[in-house]
């Protein structure tokens, strides 16, 4: 257990490009952020965005081929950039677990769920095998599973969606992560489930003293249950900040765009959502400016130049990539037309 | 938890509940197993069972219909047919289980391997199977067989089960790559599990329904190969029954005497309808992906 000012996760300058046949395509560029211990962080963007690349990266699983990986993440102090397999399979489970986005594909069809939970136990932990039901079960009833000695021996393909991301949820917890990454882990799952799952999510980082990487587009989400949000926009961050900072005092045009294009509960009846002009960018034909430009209504000659750095903005902590940035105010409202 | 999603999650589980006893295989399922466990106990006993000599001549009764002497009737050289069948099965039944087990034994290890570790090994591989699979096996099995004198069973089960290796290869590959790129593998891996168990304990049961499917279609289709290769008197030497070289032989005087013909072929015929039967059901019945409600 680590003390809540430590910093558990650095991600300096990383970059994943894949080769592809229409040449390098960097997916992610860039990114740097610090996670601290037990703080759960948003990443927030567009499909394509580069959300679960990123993922990917700081956990350590690219292709073997076709991809290159450059900058550095530094996770409890583990380097995982050019990692072995033996070295990153020391650190994965025990200080890094991932939650996949479809509970319908993230479980072995063929397995009972107990002794999916009960691999890692036993490989890892080199439980015994009795031990390890035990704990299995103890994990199932942890993530709010009914009758877990009975569920221990189902099939997943017995459970429900919600109940399978509980079981995946289960399985990631085992060996007591340090930081848990959950790439868009409510995406597959309907609007009541997802709220569950959520606060399960929110519950048991508070109760096992986790840190949470939560990826996810949908806003929504990430408003309640963040302390800061990151967002993503072809493969760079645009923006970060704490969550409160970035939903009232959003510098990048890109995030107010994305803002607003979320229903409100506050809107009128019928009100049209705001859509954002255009479409993601070709990551293969990034021009040298800012990405976001040809879609931006502020963009000047400037933006089609020059890429725009991160800067800080007035808040400590609050940093925005952006020529002519939205103008430093408090409480902006979020207005859609 | 909130007593109220813990109230949701137990109605959504009964919703799904699924019974405990899954449904009996069935009579027909039992029947079939019985006739194909009857047909080996045959293959395997044939020399201690109370059967006429296969090779014997009686030429006081040729080409009879059956009887109760002759339960199956005689050939055109008086040797009784109902113990030609039982024998000939000991061919048919060596070459459709030894040359699986060459194929499969060889076949699906390398055909999972090649799919779980991708790159250059795949590559190689997969390429140099596709030129065996270019050349057509049946050609390849006569020629070899032609050649590679004097012709045994074990040749022919060799040379039969090598030909099946890259198909073997091909289906197993092809059903390895379906699963391996799923979420669960990647979730078993970050779990810290070993290639080796991913292999074993992942992906292997679950690329099990398709291989068992697979290996009773190539155990019937090889049956009748050798049936094939007998026509073409490429199989064992006569005077050795086989159920293919029997319906080879029947051909000169199908007219005198079909049952020659029948015989041998309602042997086979049913033998693989069984088998492929059992393996339907089989699957059907330890399919734990779908719910059955």
């Amino acid at each position: 257990m680590s003390p809540d000012n430590e910093k558990l996760l650095v991600v300096e300058n990383l970059a994943t490009t894949f080769s592809t046949a229409g040449g390098p395509l960097p997916a992610v560029g860039g990114v740097s952020f610090e996670l601290m211990a037990n703080e759960t962080i948003g990443v927030v963007g567009e499909s394509g965005s580069g959300k679960t690349v990123l993922t990917r990266t700081i956990m350590g699983l690219q292709q073997r081929t076709n991809v290159n990986v450059t900058g550095s993440v530094l996770l409890d102090g583990h380097q995982m950039v050019g990692a072995s397999e033996q070295e990153k399979r020391a650190v994965w489970g025990t200080e890094v677990a991932m939650i996949f986005q479809d509970p319908m594909t993230s479980l072995n069809p063929v397995m009972r769920v107990g002794k999916q939970i009960d691999e890692a136990l036993r490989v890892r932990l080199g439980m015994s095998r009795a031990d390890a039901k035990v704990r299995a079960i103890e994990l199932l009833e942890l993530v709010g599973i009914p009758s877990p000695e009975h569920r221990y021996q189902s099939y997943p393909g017995q459970l429900s969606g919600g109940m399978r991301q509980r079981v995946v949820i289960a399985i990631a917890l085992a060996c007591s992560p340090k930081l848990l990454l959950a790439d868009e882990p409510t995406t597959g799952l309907d609007v009541t489930i997802q709220a569950q799952i959520l606060n399960l999510l929110d519950d048991l980082k508070e109760r096992l003293h986790m840190s949470v990487i939560l990826v996810t587009h949908d806003l929504g989400v990430v408003a309640t249950r963040t302390s800061r949000i990151i967002v993503m926009y072809a493969g760079r961050i645009v923006e970060i900040g704490s969550t409160r900072e970035v939903f009232s005092a959003h510098r990048m045009p890109y995030t107010r765009a994305l803002l607003e294009s979320s229903p409100k509960v506050t809107n009128d009846p019928h009100t049209r959502l705001v859509t954002i002009p255009g479409r993601p960018p070709n990551l293969l034909k990034l021009s040298d400016g800012c990405s976001f430009a040809p879609r931006c209504s502020f963009a000047t000659d400037q933006c089609h130049k020059e890429r725009p750095e991160l800067q800080d903005a007035d808040e400590p902590g609050h940093a925005f990539a952006c020529w002519n940035p939205l103008p430093a105010t408090r409480k902006r409202t979020v207005k859609t037309t | 938890m909130s007593n109220f999603s813990q109230m949701i999650a137990e109605e959504e589980i009964a919703l799904v509940e699924k019974p405990e006893k899954s449904e009996p295989l069935g009579l027909l399922f039992w029947l079939c197993v019985g006739w194909i466990g009857l047909n080996i106990i045959g293959a395997i006993f044939a020399n201690v069972l109370p059967l006429q000599n296969p090779q014997f001549q009686d030429y006081n009764a040729l080409n009879v219909g059956p009887s109760l002497h002759h339960l199956f009737g005689t050939d055109d050289l008086g040797r009784d047919l109902f113990s030609r069948v039982v024998y000939g099965s000991r061919i048919s039944l060596s070459v459709g289980a030894g040359s699986m087990l060459i194929g499969f034994g060889i076949g699906s290890p390398l055909g999972m391997l090649a799919a779980y570790r991708r790159g250059r090994f795949d590559t190689i591989l997969t390429n140099l199977m596709y030129v065996f699979l270019a050349f057509p096996a049946i050609i390849a099995t006569i020629a070899i067989l032609s050649f590679w004198t004097p012709r045994s069973l074990i040749k022919i089960i060799v040379v039969i089960g090598v030909a099946s290796i890259p198909l073997v290869y091909r289906v197993i590959r092809t059903a390895t790559l379906n699963v391996a790129t799923k979420d669960y593998i990647i979730a078993a891996k970050v779990q810290g599990a070993t290639d080796r168990r991913i292999l074993l304990r992942e992906l292997l049961p679950n690329i099990a329904p398709i291989g068992i499917s697979f290996l009773l279609i190539g155990v019937a289709t090889v049956i009748a190969l050798e049936g094939a290769l007998a026509f073409l008197g490429l199989s064992v030497l006569p005077p050795t029954p086989s159920w293919g070289n029997m319906i080879n032989e029947s051909r000169t005087i199908l007219q005198q005497n079909p049952w020659l013909a029948v015989f041998p072929s309602l042997a086979m015929c049913l033998f693989l309808l069984c088998l492929n039967f059992i393996g339907d059901r089989l699957r059907h019945h330890f399919d734990v992906t779908e719910v059955k409600l």
